[in-house]
C-alpha cells in the first residue's frame, strides 16, 4: 500500500479513487485532522496557529506571504512522505486549503522535484473522458504495486 | 493564548457521497443507521458523514459502498460533524471545502462511467485515450492547419 | 441599531496564517461579529466572470463573488472587512479593486488590511471599532455643531491634548508630551479648563480618543470613548468647515498614520499604518534632535531647503537617520537635511497609504505634524494639490471628541 499525495488536496474524486484501488491518499483532511485532534494553543477554525507559517519556512522563504507558508506547513510534510502523486491540473474551483494559486504552483513543483512517480490529468468532461480518467488512475496505482 | 483541548481524539470522520439514480442520500442514511452500531451518522446534502474509530468507520463505509459501488464515493474529513468552527450555521457561509465538493459532484457521473466500465470488464478493450487521460500539454494541442482548412472549406461550401 | 454589527469578511489566507481568531476577537471586542457571505458555486462562477478581474487564486475569486453579492444586496451586512496576506501582489490587486468597488457602489463602510502571522487583535481593534462606529452610530456622526459646554481629550502615543468648547467655539486648550497616560491627561485638562475659565464640575459632557482613550475615559467618567479614525474625521471637517461633500484627512501621528476618505464628515475608506517608524512623526522628532533644533523650528527650516540635495535611500528610521548624519558630515546644510526628512516621511505615507484611499479634494492635514510646514509642503507637492491645515489642527482629536460628546449633554 503506497502513500499517494493528491492534488487538489481537497479532492473527493482523487481521495476516493486512491483508497478504492487500495492505497492511502494524502490530502488536506489528514493534515487538518491531525491538528484538530492535537493539544496546543487555540486557533480556530483550523487549529493552524501563527507558528505554522514559521514551520512553512522549510518550504518557502520568509518573503513569501504567511498564507502560502501556513498552507505549506500542511502539505509540505505530506509531499516529503509521499511514494507517488496524482495531480489534476485544474484546482481553479477548490477553495480554502487549495485557495491560493501561488501555494498550488509551489506544491506541484515540489512534487515534481522529488522525483516520485507522478500522474497528471485533467478533470473529465464527458463519459469517455471519465472512462480514460479512471483507467489511467487504476493503471498508475497498479504499476506502483508492481514496482514495489 | 488560550490552551486548546483537542476534540474527537482518536476518531475518524468520513464523508460518503452519493450520485445515483437508484438510491437517494435518504436511502443511504437509513441503511447507515441500520448498521451504525454506535458510530455517529450525520446526513448532508450530498450524502452523509460517519464518525467513529477507524475500524468502525471502515466497516460502515465498506458496507455502504457495496450498495452501489460505482456511485458512492468516500473521502476523509478533518473535523467531526457539526463542529462549530466549520458549520455553516455558525459561520454564515459554507466552509470553503463545500464549493470544491460542489464542483466535483457536478462531474462525478463521468467518474461513475469510468468505474462501471471497469466493473463490466470492458477495460481490456482498447479505448481511445480521451483528452482527460492525457497530460495537460497534450490536451492543449493546436488544431492541425490542414484540418482547420477542411473545416473552413466545409463551412464555405 | 441594536444587536451585533455584522461584518462581512472577504479574505484569502488568514486561516492559514493563524490570524483568523485575532480578526474575530477584534470584532467581538467591539460587539461586532464576522461572517462569511454564503453563495453558491454557480454564483461564484458568474460573479467572478462578470467582475472581470481574472485572478488565479480560488479564494480571491470567492472574495470577488462575495463582494458582488454584498454590493448587489443579495446578502446583507453592516460593514465589510477585506483581509489578504501581506506581500501578495495578486491579493493586493484584488484588495484594492474590491475596496474601490464596494466604496463606489454601496454605502457599506469598508476597511482593508494586509496581515502577517504576527497580526494581533490589538492591531485590528481600532479599525474594527471605526467600522462598527460608522455602521452603528451614523446618527452620532451626523452632528455638525457643538452645543453646551463639553471637553475632548486626545491621549496620543506622543502627546496628550485637551480642548474645552462652548456653543461651537473653542475656549480652552491644553497640550503636553505624553508621559504617564492619566497624569498627562490630568495636566492638559487643567490647562484647558484654566484657559477656558471654567470649573471641571461645569462640563456637561466629556469625550476621549487616542491610544489612551479607555484608560483616560474610565478615569474621567467619559460619556463617549471613541477611536481616532471617526473622531479625527469629524474634527477635521468641522475645523476646516468642509462638513459637506468629500474630503481627505491625513494624520501623520507619533506612532501610526491615518489616511481617511471622508464623505459628509463620515469616513468611507481609511487606512492606518504603523509598521515602519520611518514614516512617523517620531522620525521628524529624531531629525530635529540631530539638527539641534526644536521640533517647532524643523518646518520653517525645511521650507528653506532642497530635499533633492540629500540622498535618502531608506525609509527605515534607523538607516534614514544614518543617511541624514552622513549628509551632514558630507557638508549638507541643515535646511536641506530638514527638507529631505520631511520629503521622506511624506513620500512614504504617499506610497504606502494614500494609494489605498481615494484622494478627493480638499485634502486636510491634521495632528501635531501638520504644524511642520515642510512636511505639509512636501505632501502638497506629491499630491499636486494645495493642502489645507485647519486652525487648531494639532487638537483635532480633542475637538472631534468635544464636538461628538455634545450628543450626550447633561446638567452637572
Amino acid at each position: 500500500m503506497a502513500k499517494i499525495f493528491i492534488y487538489p488536496g481537497t479532492s473527493l474524486i482523487l481521495s476516493d479513487l486512491v483508497a478504492r484501488f487500495g492505497h492511502t491518499p494524502l490530502g488536506a483532511a489528514m493534515a487538518i485532522r491531525e491538528r484538530v485532534q492535537t493539544a496546543g494553543f487555540e486557533s480556530p477554525p483550523l487549529q493552524i496557529t501563527p507558528e505554522e507559517p514559521k514551520k512553512g519556512l522549510k518550504y518557502a522563504a520568509v518573503e513569501v506571504p504567511s498564507g502560502v507558508r501556513g498552507r505549506m506547513a500542511l502539505y509540505g510534510p505530506m509531499i516529503d512522505d509521499a511514494d507517488a502523486a496524482i495531480i489534476v491540473n485544474e484546482a481553479d474551483l477548490s477553495f480554502g486549503c487549495m485557495g491560493c494559486a501561488r501555494t498550488n504552483e509551489l506544491l506541484v513543483f515540489l512534487v515534481k522535484k522529488r522525483g516520485i512517480p507522478v500522474l497528471e490529468l485533467m478533470y473529465p468532461r464527458t463519459d469517455e473522458e471519465g472512462i480514460a480518467f479512471v483507467k489511467r488512475i487504476r493503471d498508475f496505482l497498479e504499476n506502483l504495486g508492481r514496482k514495489e | 493564548m488560550k490552551e486548546y483541548i483537542p476534540v474527537a481524539k482518536g476518531t475518524v470522520t468520513k464523508y460518503v457521497f452519493i450520485e445515483s439514480v437508484s438510491m437517494t442520500p435518504g436511502d443511504l442514511a437509513i441503511r447507515a443507521y441500520e448498521i451504525s452500531q454506535g458510530a455517529m451518522i450525520k446526513e448532508t446534502c450530498f450524502g452523509l458523514q460517519v464518525t467513529g474509530t477507524a475500524d468502525e468507520v471502515d466497516r460502515i463505509v465498506g458496507a455502504l459502498r457495496a450498495l452501489d459501488p460505482d456511485h458512492i464515493f468516500v473521502k476523509d474529513r478533518g473535523f467531526p460533524p457539526g463542529d462549530p468552527r466549520r458549520c455553516r450555521a455558525d459561520r454564515g457561509g459554507a466552509r470553503p471545502g463545500f464549493h470544491g465538493h460542489e464542483f466535483e459532484m457536478s462531474l462525478i457521473r463521468h467518474v461513475s462511467a469510468g468505474l462501471e466500465h471497469i466493473r463490466e470488464g470492458k477495460d481490456s478493450e482498447k479505448t481511445e485515450p480521451a483528452p482527460a487521460a492525457l497530460p495537460p500539454e497534450d490536451r492543449d494541442k493546436k488544431l492541425d492547419a490542414s484540418r482547420l482548412k477542411k473545416i473552413i472549406e466545409a463551412l464555405e461550401s | 441599531m441594536t444587536g451585533k454589527v455584522r461584518i462581512a469578511q472577504l479574505s484569502c489566507g488568514p486561516e492559514y496564517s493563524g490570524v483568523q481568531k485575532e480578526i474575530e476577537d477584534a470584532a467581538g471586542s467591539v460587539d461586532a461579529e464576522i461572517f462569511f457571505p454564503d453563495i453558491s458555486l454557480k454564483e461564484i462562477k458568474k460573479s467572478f466572470a462578470e467582475f472581470g478581474l481574472d485572478v488565479r487564486s480560488p479564494d480571491l475569486k470567492l472574495a470577488i463573488a462575495r463582494a458582488k453579492a454584498l454590493v448587489e444586496g443579495r446578502i446583507e451586512a453592516d460593514a465589510v472587512f477585506i483581509a489578504t496576506c501581506f506581500r501578495c501582489a495578486e491579493a493586493a490587486i484584488v484588495r484594492n479593486e474590491l475596496r474601490h468597488y464596494i466604496a463606489s457602489n454601496s454605502k457599506l463602510p469598508v476597511v482593508s488590511y494586509s496581515f502577517t502571522e504576527r497580526t494581533t487583535s490589538g492591531t485590528l481593534l481600532t479599525r474594527m471599532e471605526a467600522l462598527t462606529t460608522i455602521a452603528r452610530r451614523r446618527a452620532l456622526l451626523a452632528r455638525e455643531r457643538q452645543e453646551g459646554l463639553t471637553m475632548g481629550i486626545d491621549s496620543g502615543s506622543a502627546t496628550t491634548k485637551a480642548v474645552v468648547m462652548r456653543e461651537n467655539e473653542i475656549i480652552g486648550t491644553g497640550w503636553l508630551p505624553t508621559t504617564g497616560v492619566i497624569d498627562s491627561a490630568e495636566k492638559v485638562i487643567e490647562l484647558a479648563l484654566a484657559q477656558a475659565g471654567v470649573n471641571r464640575g461645569d462640563i456637561q459632557a466629556v469625550g476621549t480618543t487616542g491610544y489612551g482613550r479607555f484608560l483616560v475615559g474610565d478615569h474621567v467618567g467619559a460619556d463617549l470613548i471613541q477611536e481616532e479614525l471617526t473622531v479625527n474625521s469629524k474634527g477635521a471637517v468641522f475645523l476646516a468647515d468642509t462638513q459637506h461633500g468629500p474630503a481627505t484627512v491625513i494624520d501623520i501621528g507619533g506612532m501610526d498614520n491615518k489616511a481617511i476618505s471622508v464623505m459628509d464628515g463620515i469616513p468611507g475608506t481609511f487606512t492606518m499604518g504603523g509598521i515602519c517608524a520611518g514614516a512617523s512623526g517620531r522620525f521628524l522628532e529624531m531629525t530635529s534632535k540631530r539638527l539641534g533644533v526644536d521640533i517647532t523650528e524643523l518646518g520653517p527650516l525645511a521650507m528653506k531647503g532642497m530635499a533633492r540635495q540629500v540622498p535618502m535611500n531608506s525609509y527605515c528610521i534607523v538607516f534614514g537617520t544614518q543617511s541624514l548624519v552622513n549628509a551632514l558630515a558630507a557638508g549638507s546644510s541643515p535646511e536641506d537635511v530638514a527638507a529631505a526628512a520631511c520629503h521622506s516621511v511624506a513620500e512614504q505615507v504617499f506610497e504606502q497609504q494614500l494609494q489605498e484611499v481615494d484622494i478627493k479634494e480638499p485634502v486636510l492635514m491634521v495632528g501635531g505634524t501638520s504644524l511642520i510646514q515642510g512636511l505639509v509642503h512636501a505632501m502638497g507637492e506629491l499630491l499636486q494639490t494645495e493642502i489645507v491645515v485647519p486652525p487648531y489642527s494639532q487638537y483635532i482629536g480633542a475637538v472631534g471628541s468635544a464636538l461628538l460628546s455634545s450628543g450626550f449633554l447633561k446638567e452637572r
